[in-house]
C-alpha cells in the first residue's frame, strides 16, 4: 500500500495498485499450495483435497474456488474463457474474465476452441474438449454425501472404506417419490471406479461429458475448501439401479435459434401469456453455428 | 456346536469409573441371552462395547463367522464396519437413534441392502414389502416418512431395517423401552417370532425382567459394572442366589 500513497493524483494512484498486482492476483506460494493439492487430486480422482482457501476480492459462492484454481494454472500464454451457465455474457462470467484481464494481462477469448484454460459455472461446453484443455469448475458443495450424512468425519470415513450405499439410498427414494430418478443436476458420479464425486452443479445432460474426456478436468470450492479432479481419459459413472439406468435427459425441443436438438436448452418465457421458447444454453455453440450456416 | 459370539474377561473404564469389569458371555447360534441389572449397572456400557460402539479398555470379543473365527478389538476399521453393517445388528432403545428420520420407511429399510451392493430397485422393493409384512408395519406406509410413525411403529421399522440383511447377531438395548406396556407386548411378541422363525442369536439388555423371561434362554445379571450371576433364565429368575437378583426378582410387580 506504502507504494499506492506516494500518488498524489488518485488516477495515478489506482493505476500503480493495479500494476502491483501479482501475476492473475495469487501470490507465489499460495499458488504454490494450491498445485500441490491439484496435483495431489490428480493423482486420486475424485478425492476431495483440503487446501487453504484464500479470501478473494469477491463474495463466496460467486466462483472463489474455480478462481483460484484458474489462477494457479495460468501462464503468460494462456488463453482464458469463463462461461457462467454456459453463457459467455452473463455477470459472472465478464466480471470473472475481466478479473483475469486485469490482473493477468492475458488474452481472453468465447471460442471454446481457442481456450486453453475454460473456467465453467454449472456447465460442460457443448464442444468437445481437446488433450492440453482445462476445465475448471465453480464448486459451491464438494461432498456428494453431506446432504444425507451431515458429520464430516463420518463422510471422509465413509470415502476412506467405499460406504456408498446411502448414495443409492437418495436415488431410492427419488424412484419411490417420483417413478424415476428425478435429480437433475449435481448428479452423483463414481470417477475411475472408486471416489463418489459430486460434479458441481452441472446438468445430468453433461455427466456423459466427463468420462474419458481429453482435457484435465479441476474442481474449486472456495467456501468448503476443496479441491478435486478427473485426469484426462478417465473413467466416470453415474450412479444408477439396474431397473433404472441413467439417462441424461433431454428436452424435445430445438434451439429456436440455430435449430440445434443436441444442444442443452434454457427455456425463456417470452411474453405474459405463457408463450415460451428453448434455446441453446452454451451461447459460443449457438454463435458458432449461426455463423457457419 | 461353536458358539457364535464369545466375550472375555472384558473391561471398559471411564477415567477410574468402572464402566464394566471381567464381562463374559458366550452367545450360541439361535440363543437369547439377557443382560439385566438396575441403571447405572453397565448394561449400556458393556452391550456398545461388544457390538462396536464403544471400544472397550481390554478382553477378547470373538466373532465366529461361518469361515473363521475373528477376534472382533483386532482386525481392521473397514472389517469392522463391515462387519456391523452386515453380520452384527443393533437395535437402540430409542428407534430415531437407529433410523434415518427424513428418508422414507422403504429407504431405511433399502439402506443395508445397497450398502452390501444390490443395485436392482424392482427387487429391493420387493424384500422392503416382505420386511413390512413380517414386522406388521401396513404397506401402504412405504413411503411415509418415519417422523409420521407411533413410537412402537417407529420400533418395528427400527428391528426391519437392522434385520434385513439376515445379520447373525443381534444387540438389543431396552427395545421396549419407552412404550406402553400394551405396545410393548406387541414389540415382544413380534420379537419372540422372529428369533424362533430365523433362528436369530440375540444379546438383548433391559431392566424389566418380564421381557428378558419372555426373550431370553441365559441371563447376565449385572450390579456395578459387574457380572454378580448368571446362568439359564427359568434357573436363576426361579432360584436367585445373589442378594441382589433375589432382590431384582422380590420387586417385580405383582398384579
Amino acid at each position: 500500500m506504502n507504494n499506492v500513497l506516494k500518488f498524489k493524483n488518485k488516477k495515478n494512484a489506482v493505476a500503480a495498485q493495479d500494476e502491483i498486482y501479482n501475476f492473475a492476483y495469487l501470490d507465489e506460494n499460495t499458488k504454490r499450495m494450491i498445485r500441490r493439492a491439484l496435483i495431489k487430486a490428480l493423482c486420486i480422482p475424485g478425492y476431495q483435497v483440503p487446501f487453504s482457501s484464500r479470501e478473494m476480492p469477491m463474495p463466496y459462492g460467486w466462483g472463489t474456488g474455480g478462481v483460484q484454481v484458474t489462477s494457479s494454472c495460468l501462464t503468460t500464454e494462456d488463453v482464458i474463457k469463463v462461461i457462467d451457465q454456459g453463457a459467455d455474457d452473463t455477470t459472472n462470467a465478464v466480471s470473472i474474465r475481466n478479473f483475469f484481464k486485469k490482473t493477468a494481462n492475458i488474452e481472453t477469448t468465447e471460442k471454446t476452441s481457442q481456450a486453453s484454460i475454460i473456467q465453467t459455472r454449472h456447465r460442460i461446453p457443448e464442444e468437445k474438449l481437446k488433450e492440453k484443455q482445462i476445465l475448471v469448475y465453480q464448486v459451491p458443495i464438494p461432498e456428494p454425501l453431506a446432504f444425507l450424512e451431515p458429520r464430516y468425519q463420518e463422510t471422509k470415513k465413509m470415502h476412506a472404506l467405499s460406504e456408498y450405499g446411502i448414495m443409492h439410498v437418495k436415488l431410492y427414494e427419488d424412484i419411490t417419490k417420483n417413478g424415476h430418478i428425478e435429480t437433475a443436476y449435481a448428479y452423483p458420479v463414481k470417477t475411475n471406479g472408486r471416489y463418489i464425486m459430486d460434479p458441481s452443479p452441472i446438468p445430468k445432460f453433461d455427466n456423459p461429458k466427463m468420462d474419458n474426456n481429453p482435457a484435465i478436468q479441476l474442481f474449486g470450492a472456495g467456501r468448503e475448501q476443496r479441491i478435486y479432479a478427473i485426469p484426462p481419459y478417465t473413467e466416470v459413472t453415474s450412479l444408477d439401479f439396474e431397473d433404472y439406468p441413467f439417462d441424461p435427459s433431454k428436452a424435445p425441443y430445438k434451439c429456436s435459434i440455430c435449430g440445434s436438438n443436441e444442444s442443452f436448452l434454457d427455456e425463456i418465457i417470452t411474453d405474459d401469456e405463457g408463450n415460451r421458447s428453448f434455446i441453446c444454453s452454451d451461447t459460443n455453440y449457438c454463435n458458432q453455428r449461426m455463423e457457419n450456416n | 456346536m461353536q458358539p457364535i459370539l464369545s466375550v472375555q474377561n472384558l473391561n471398559k473404564y471411564y477415567g477410574n469409573q468402572v464402566g464394566c469389569k471381567n464381562m463374559n458371555l458366550t452367545l450360541y447360534p439361535g440363543e437369547v441371552v439377557g443382560v439385566v441389572g438396575e441403571s447405572g449397572s453397565g448394561k449400556t456400557t458393556f452391550i456398545n462395547s461388544i457390538s462396536g460402539n464403544l471400544i472397550p479398555d481390554s478382553g477378547k470379543i470373538l466373532i465366529e463367522t461361518g469361515n473363521e473365527t475373528i477376534d472382533f478389538l483386532e482386525i481392521s476399521e473397514s472389517l469392522k464396519r463391515l462387519l456391523i453393517r452386515t453380520e452384527l445388528a443393533f437395535v437402540h432403545q430409542n428407534p430415531r437413534d437407529g433410523l434415518r428420520l427424513d428418508v422414507s420407511a422403504g429407504g431405511n429399510i433399502s439402506e443395508r441392502l445397497m450398502s452390501i451392493g444390490q443395485r436392482n430397485y424392482g427387487k429391493i422393493r420387493q424384500t422392503i414389502f416382505k420386511w413390512l409384512d413380517k414386522v406388521e408395519i401396513d404397506k401402504s406406509r412405504v413411503d411415509d416418512f418415519p417422523r409420521t410413525f407411533s413410537g412402537g411403529m417407529l420400533q418395528r421399522l427400527q428391528i426391519a431395517k437392522n434385520l434385513v440383511t439376515s445379520p447373525k447377531i443381534i444387540f438389543m438395548d431396552e427395545p421396549t423401552g419407552g412404550l406402553d406396556v400394551s405396545v410393548q407386548a406387541k414389540i415382544l411378541d413380534l420379537l419372540r417370532k422372529l428369533v424362533r422363525e430365523l433362528n436369530l442369536s440375540v444379546v438383548i439388555v433391559s431392566h424389566d425382567l418380564a421381557v428378558i423371561r419372555l426373550l431370553a434362554d441365559k441371563i447376565i445379571v449385572m450390579k456395578n459394572g459387574e457380572a454378580v450371576e448368571s446362568g439359564l433364565c427359568d434357573q436363576v429368575l426361579d432360584d436367585p442366589q445373589h442378594s441382589y437378583t433375589q432382590l431384582l426378582v422380590s420387586s417385580v410387580l405383582q398384579v
